[in-house]
């Protein structure tokens, strides 16, 4: 693949022609162990360490619904709560004096184990990280200190509302029930017993639905290969057991949330109803995403920001997931400026779906994400790791190696009909936090308002 | 090993991460490539108008990271114009005489009148009692020059070009010692780079000013919306009573309403100059390369005299200061012990003495207060806060896990820090700490943007490109009772402020 570069729009004279970014990502090994784990391997020795991770099936979205919190605390104990064959203390004093990490989390649609070590330690570390995903124990006192942390972060959840207006908007649009949109709360968390997280350890945590990347300085991918077979070989298969993750549901026409907060910024967040994953729209709704909120000359940044003023953070983005994902624009202003920048932030997602973008702007973002590309694997295992991750998600093999010619294709037309498709600001749902005794316009000019509590 | 950005020391024996950059090309003379095995191959080599140049050739993708350092942070701007440093680093994505502007010899003028009118109105702004009715009349007289202004400009050409180039991790930061400008590239744009930046800081236009002004303005509202900023604010601003570093890099709201253009311009014209600068350059670039275009492009930018640089001293704090912060979140702490600062040796045993403290789930914080009496949701030890060039705070950041308060968790910690001037460490926590400086260089190296960073920081304020690999060996020199003495003689209750942030009393 060459990631050609079009240098579309008057450049300085003094600026050299631009050439090409030519880089064509190496594959890596793709192995499968007999009991079904999936392997990615890549050699390299330009540093004397050695980095895994491991992709497992599942997330925050399997939990129970009396029980929200179970994947995550589940994942967040492997390691600490000790394993079959190493205590608890003996795993972080071993990995604390050596500098390596083994770290495992729970995202909402993955699950992760990740594996840093210097080479001369990858013996003994591996065996750590293998026995983690493997035998964990979950010890009494840990599962107690890991709760009453989980705990304390939820009380915490809402002291930056900056941050908490994300997850509550979310939490309003796909509803407080969907697994998209829910979070954890006390009583959740109080139900998850020992036995719940060794269950659903038992269930998801199996070879067959583990994918790892590995790559780093080892002498040969065979020597390397050999290893895990060793750790990993007798990990027996097993049938895994999904729960049925009910339909998205999106309420049509304008909805708005507001939490009345006496804080020094509002902050607002709209979102629309977005795509399923491998939609081909994704390749012109991503140009039209970074033409819209990418960055700091996007539509959105440069004029709520750059001209205008009204605010620091202004951004857009759109999320793929298996159901309708979602896009969101965020941005943060004054309360006594809130409308203005409410209203431009509208105003901007009408206007995308009522004229054709001027070629230069289109083409400007095909090649903001074009030339960039080199950028997602500076490292041989980072790279990995992103094919590790299509696989995952379900991409076909060749997805990276084509995304750079699929995003090419995306013309003015294209970032039209993706807007018209995808975009319909006067539905799209408004959640603000704020003061609204200093709002400069009432909130429900906007549309018909819901007003909620923070909790 | 978190608290510092610190560069381990090690044998860089991997010789694979580095091309054969200087034996394939003869250097220019002047320049000079380590040879030591103990530090990466850096090329070094400075303009004769005094800028810096440190260029590591990597190989893998063909991308680079640029890194230009001044040493020009808020300490440098004056009382009463605290956030100027930073203002200005918002400006410098604003263009040139040539980029963004469709016409500069008009727009001058038209700048001239926005600036004339912009002082007008913060003149006002600024009397014992504004007429308001004169305040909004010079709002929209401000307003009607801008717009004028305007029309003469190319909207946002600068970052449009870097979108086209293919940027990375395009951004900037200002702190209390320096502002920085980063971003990486696919590395056949290293030309395009040297023709944008040489420009840049060679004929800044500092246009859209009192717009931008008001970005930092929201800036400033979102940290103070935000519990850690308050926090850290509120520590500093008690900390010091005379040195500058008492002011938040943001600035005071009141300092951001008064700021000019013709404050800003002054601020670059004293700091902004190649003798105060140092580049780095990380990548898949030829050294000799990049010093030859280095010289055709940055070469003629003038180098000037720097203005003096003394700043009040602290004096000895003698009293502990306790502050309480009403702020609608849950409990926590920040506090600060003045230190010695990064250029005295009793800064090592202090470095030691956090790590200690604070690293990881063996280290004495975890051990005893986040899990053994579960006081704590997290606390954590940092040697020198907010700045490296003058001596700065030692701190411990913490919050209490409920029901407990920051009252008791606060006990806790300073039971802790007696602790450690009782009990030295042992072998164990030292060895534990010094490998994971160790392999925390070799992973610093795998990022070209950080280790860009880091090799134009150490060397632009703190003197020395290896200055973090220098500091590991002195830190393995430091025996567990120069710990404990460093602990008894800086974590005192005199030499200290905490502030307690607590949710509104009902």
């Amino acid at each position: 693949m060459t990631l050609f570069s079009a240098a579309s729009f008057a450049l300085p004279p003094a600026l050299p022609k631009l050439a090409g970014v030519d880089f064509k990502p190496p594959q890596g090994s793709r192995v499968v162990l007999p009991n079904g784990m999936i392997v990615y391997l890549m050699k390299d020795n330009t540093l004397p360490v050695v980095h895994m991770t491991a992709f497992i099936r599942t997330g925050k979205l399997n939990d129970p619904v009396e029980k929200i919190g179970l994947g995550e605390m589940t994942a967040g104990l492997l390691k600490d709560g000790g394993t079959l064959k190493y205590k608890p203390e003996e795993i972080d004093k071993t990995l604390e004096f050596l500098a390596a990490s083994v770290e495992t989390s729970m995202g909402i649609e993955e699950a992760r184990a990740n594996m840093t070590t210097l080479k001369k330690d990858l013996d003994a570390v591996l065996d750590i990280y293998a026995d983690v995903l493997m035998n964990p124990a979950f010890a009494t006192d840990k599962v107690k200190l890991k709760r009453d942390e989980t705990l304390e972060l939820i009380r915490r959840r809402n002291d930056d509302p900056g941050r908490a207006v994300v997850r509550e908007a979310l939490r309003a649009f796909y509803g407080p029930a969907h697994p998209y949109g829910w979070r954890s709360e006390e009583a959740t968390v109080n139900a998850v017993t020992i036995e719940d997280m060794k269950a659903y350890h038992a269930n998801y945590y199996k070879p067959n639905n583990v994918i790892l990347a590995v790559a780093g300085d080892f002498a040969s991918e065979e020597e390397m290969l050999a290893k895990l077979k060793a750790k990993f070989g007798a990990w027996p298969r097993g049938e895994v057991k999904f729960p049925v993750i009910p339909p998205v549901e999106i309420k049509a026409g304008r909805q708005i949330f507001h939490v009345e907060k006496d804080s020094s910024q509002a902050y607002i967040v709209m979102l629309q109803k977005g795509i399923k994953r491998h939609d081909p729209v994704e390749y012109p709704l991503s140009v039209t995403t970074e033409m819209l909120g990418g960055g700091l000359s996007s539509r959105l940044a440069a004029e709520i920001r750059s001209r205008k003023g009204l605010a620091y953070t202004v951004y857009a983005y759109s999320a793929k997931k298996p159901d309708y994902g979602y896009t969101l624009a965020y941005c943060g202003t004054k309360p006594e400026t809130y409308s203005q920048a409410l209203s431009e932030m509208l105003r901007q997602f009408k206007l995308i779906t009522e004229e054709a973008a001027p070629a230069e702007e289109v083409t400007r973002a095909r090649d903001s994400i074009v030339n960039s590309f080199v950028f997602r694997f500076p490292t041989p295992f980072e790279l990995l790791s992103e094919r590790a991750s299509f696989e995952y998600y379900g991409y076909k093999a060749d997805y990276l190696d084509n995304y750079v010619e699929n995003i090419a294709r995306t013309d003015p037309a294209a970032v039209l009909a993706a807007s018209r498709r995808l975009f319909k600001p006067d539905e799209a749902m408004l959640f603000v936090i704020g003061n609204s005794k200093k709002f400069d316009k009432p909130l429900s000019e906007f549309g018909p308002v819901t007003e909620l509590k923070e909790d | 090993m978190k608290s510092l950005a610190l560069l381990p020391l090690l044998l860089l024996c991997c010789a694979p991460l580095y091309a054969a950059g200087g034996q394939k090309d003869e250097l220019p003379p002047g320049a000079s490539i380590e040879k030591d095995p103990k530090y990466p191959p850096v090329v070094a080599y400075t303009l004769k108008n005094g800028l810096k140049l440190l260029i590591l050739e990597k190989t893998f993708v063909p991308t680079v990271s640029f890194t230009l350092m001044f040493k020009a942070g808020n300490v440098d701007g004056q009382q009463g114009k605290t956030g100027l440093a930073h203002l200005m680093e918002h400006m410098a994505f604003k263009g040139t005489k040539t980029i963004n502007s469709a016409n500069y010899a008009k727009e001058k003028i038209a700048l001239e009148k926005v600036e004339k009118a912009a002082q007008a109105m913060i003149a006002e702004e600024s009397a014992a009692a504004p007429d308001l009715k004169k305040v909004e009349e010079l709002r929209k007289a401000l307003a009607a020059a801008e717009k004028e202004a305007d029309a003469l400009i190319v909207k946002d050409e600068y970052w449009k070009l870097y979108n086209t180039l293919g940027e990375s991790g395009m951004n900037a930061m200002t702190s209390t010692d320096y502002t920085g400008y980063v971003v990486s590239l696919p590395s056949n744009r290293l030309e395009a780079w040297m023709v944008i930046e040489s420009d840049r800081f060679k004929n800044p236009v500092l246009r859209e000013f009192y717009r931008e002004r008001n970005v930092v303005m929201e800036e400033r509202r979102m940290g103070e919306a935000d519990p850690n900023r308050t926090m850290w604010e509120t520590l500093v601003s008690n900390a010091f009573v005379a040195h500058p570093y008492q002011n938040p890099t943001i600035g005071w709201m009141d300092d951001l309403k008064r700021l000019t253009r013709t404050d800003a311009e002054a601020f670059f014209k004293a700091f902004y100059v190649p003798n105060n600068a140092t580049l780095a350059v990380v990548g898949d670039v030829r050294p000799t390369e990049v010093i030859k275009l280095a010289e055709k492009y940055f070469g003629g930018w003038q180098n000037r005299p720097l203005p003096a640089r003394a700043y009040t001293r602290e004096p000895a704090q003698k009293s502990e200061k306790v502050v309480s912060v009403f702020f609608k979140a849950k409990p926590a702490l920040r506090m600060g012990f003045h230190n010695p600062g990064m250029d005295n040796p009793e800064i090592y045993p202090l470095i030691m003495a956090c790590e200690v403290l604070s690293n990881g789930k063996t280290g004495r914080f975890y051990k005893t207060l986040v899990e053994g009496k579960e006081l704590a949701l997290y606390a954590e030890a940092y040697p020198s806060f907010p700045g490296n060039r003058y001596p700065s705070l030692t701190v411990i950041a913490a919050a209490p896990k409920a029901p407990h308060t920051v009252e008791e968790l606060d006990a806790a910690l300073l039971a802790e820090v007696e602790t450690l001037k009782k009990e030295p460490p042992t072998r164990w926590e030292l060895d534990k700490i010094l490998n994971n400086y160790e392999a925390e260089m070799i992973k610093q190296l795998e990022s070209n943007s950080g280790l860009g960073m880091n090799l134009a920081q150490n060397e632009q304020i703190l003197g020395d490109w290896k200055y973090d690999w220098r500091i590991g060996e002195e830190l393995r020199k430091v025996t567990p009772e120069q710990i404990s003495a460093a602990a008894a003689k800086y974590l005192t209750r005199e030499n200290r402020t905490v502030v307690f942030l607590k949710e509104p009393l009902k």
